[in-house]
């Protein structure tokens, strides 16, 4: 059984009548998670990734079909405290997530709800803290921070509740160059070395390129999905979903379209000034 | 050319004289030239946001002078309300400020304070929200019910309609999904060109400022570390890394290159100059057509 089972769901915002055709948000999407993976999910603005992503810890619950985690229904409410404590969502927006008056109150705020012991608290609140490099604000109130410093309060605050799984939703919208790095390699070192679910929602394909597998949602559907090799190979078809690739992938698939006999695309930095310092020598 | 914007001196601190004091922005000195496109980089926290509000009198410097066509934008207190018309400012999370019942209604609020009114007033909504790609049947939607992104595009469309002289927009493109991006970036670079307005562009995207921009502002720790047409700036990459910044990756591949004794050029910004750069050179290999 996958950690994360999400089977056939659809949902809609609106509200269903009899005879009145609905938009369905998420529409008929299933997809298996094992612990441990880490996914990317990409896709166009507006094809329901925020909102298949509030469904893996029931903050939304289908209209139709199911989603297990760890075997446990999210429609089942005896379940939802247990889920909620398996999967962390780090919201779009972390002006929504932000609660506490204090920076070190808010990432405590997770523990303490689950009960944690007080000396735990704090370790993992400065644990979190120093993973986000936000050590140095813990004294501040959230509203004082910058964008980019509240996401990452707001990315410590799941940290501090040591999920199973960490589910973020395009955490690095704000970030300079070195905090997305940090960021991302966090959650590498997390999901590596602590074997933690990652579901990344995110529209930097830099990003996406890093993950086990990646997803490719359009309209409220899985288009397609697979190793980052198998889906950044398709440049076409990402560019007709709205969708982009690497700039190194970039530079060679149009190379390749000059006639430069590659095997792969290459996705990252090195892979890419290897093929090309073996193309020129 | 003439210059529209000078910074002499501009500091600002948040709660001055509190526990929380925070030194934001520092000394800064600069001039803008009529019709230049600027981009702005920083690390997180740098004091870009804090730097821009000063510019449309958003926020009042505790230190220094904006002086917007030569004149103090705070001479007269009380006409503040007029250099926000000239400087149209789309926010962080524009998307917050979004309160109407339709995104229409929206996007008229601020050209209407501008006098705007009737079907010069509807032609104003529409030419904004078609520049921010943002479909007609969207209009009467309540902007609650966008997404993310969407929102985004609606809030952009309100400064755009205001059609202000200097268009200030901070990090307008966070959260836009890649053809949105490069859709909104070349309508700036459009609106620019076409009318001939003077575009300040806050990012942290270094691949879609190093295509646009004609000078960078690099802030760092509340300071102005750099001030210096986009290609020299880009030229320094341990600076900018040191900085908490970096550049663009098609930049560090091209540069990797020629360190590994490649005869490919230096400071190379985009994918397109890199192709162009590259093509006669596997040419010359036999790897072509
Ligand atoms: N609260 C809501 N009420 C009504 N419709 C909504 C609501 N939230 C989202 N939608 C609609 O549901 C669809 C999916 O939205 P969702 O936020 O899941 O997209 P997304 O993939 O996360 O987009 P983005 O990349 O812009 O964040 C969109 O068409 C959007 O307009
Ligand atoms: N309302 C406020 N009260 C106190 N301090 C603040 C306030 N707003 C911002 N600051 C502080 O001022 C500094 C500069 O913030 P600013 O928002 O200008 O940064 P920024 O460069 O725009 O960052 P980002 O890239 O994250 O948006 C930060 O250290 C921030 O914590
Ligand atoms: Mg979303
Ligand atoms: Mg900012």
């Amino acid at each position: 059984m996958s950690f994360i089972s999400i089977q056939d769901v659809c949902f809609s915002y609106e509200e269903i009548e009899e005879g009145k055709h609905v938009t369905n948000a998420v529409d008929g999407v299933s997809l298996e998670v094992e612990q441990g993976e880490f996914v990317a999910i990409i896709g166009h603005n507006g094809c329901g990734k925020s909102t298949l992503a509030k469904h893996l810890n029931a903050l939304l619950l289908p209209d139709s079909g199911r989603v297990l985690i760890d075997g446990d229904d999210t429609a089942v409410e005896d379940n939802t405290y247990a889920i909620r404590e398996k999967v962390g969502l780090v919201l779009q927006n972390p002006d929504n997530q932000l609660v506490a008056s204090i920076v070190e109150e808010d990432v405590a705020f997770g523990p303490e709800n689950l009960g944690v012991e007080p000396s735990e608290i704090r370790r993992r609140v400065d644990a979190a803290l120093r993973a986000v490099d936000m050590y140095d604000y813990r004294g501040h109130a959230p509203y004082r921070l910058s964008g980019g410093q509240k996401q990452r309060v707001a990315i410590a605050g799941i940290l501090a509740i040591q999920p199973q799984c960490i589910v973020l939703d395009e955490p690095t919208a704000m970030l300079d160059p070195s905090g997305r790095q940090e960021v991302i390699s966090t959650l590498l070192k997390l999901n590596r070395t602590q074997n933690i679910t990652v579901v990344l929602i995110t529209h930097f394909m830099d990003e996406a390129v890093l993950a086990d597998r990646v997803v490719v949602m359009d309209s409220g559907k899985i288009l397609t999905q697979g190793t980052p090799g198998d889906v950044f190979s398709q440049v076409e078809l990402l560019k007709k979903h709205r969708l982009d690739v690497p700039q190194s992938a970039e530079l060679i698939h149009k190379l390749r379209g000059c006639g430069l006999q590659i095997d792969k695309i290459p996705l990252t930095q090195e892979d890419c000034v290897a093929l090309l310092e073996e193309a020129m020598r | 050319m003439s210059c529209v914007l000078e910074l002499k001196n501009i500091g600002f601190t948040y709660g001055k004289g509190t526990p929380f004091e925070k030194r934001a922005v520092d000394n800064v000195s600069l001039h803008i030239e009529q019709g230049e496109f600027i981009g702005v980089i920083g690390h997180t926290g740098s004091g870009k946001s804090t730097l821009m509000q000063m510019l449309n009198g958003l926020i009042r410097p505790t230190d220094g002078q904006v002086l917007l066509d030569g004149r103090d934008i705070w001479a007269e207190p009380k006409k503040i309300r007029q250099v926000r018309f000239k400087v149209g400012m789309v926010f962080q999370y524009p998307e917050y400020q979004l309160f109407e019942e339709t995104v229409y209604k929206d996007i008229a609020f601020g050209a209407q304070n501008c006098g705007l009114q009737g079907d010069a007033l509807d032609r104003a909504i529409r030419d904004a929200a078609d520049f921010t790609g943002l479909p007609p049947a969207l209009l009467d939607k309540s902007p609650f019910d966008l997404s993310g992104g969407e929102k985004r595009r609606a809030a952009i469309a309100g400064i755009i309609a205001m059609n202000p002289e200097v268009l200030v927009l901070d990090e307008p493109t966070a959260g836009l999904d890649p053809m949105g991006r490069e859709v909104l970036l070349s309508q700036i670079v459009r609106y620019h060109k076409e009318r001939h307005n003077t575009v300040l562009l806050v990012t942290h995207s270094m691949e879609d400022i190093a295509r646009v921009a004609d000078r960078i502002m690099v802030m760092n720790k509340g300071r102005l570390a750099l001030f210096e047409p986009t290609r020299e700036v880009f030229r320094k990459g341990d600076t900018l890394r040191g900085y908490g910044l970096q550049v663009p990756q098609i930049t560090r591949i091209m540069q990797d290159l020629r360190r590994r004794g490649l005869d490919v050029p230096e400071g190379v910004l985009t994918v397109d100059e890199a192709f162009a750069a590259l093509l006669p050179l596997l040419q010359k290999e036999g790897k072509l057509w």
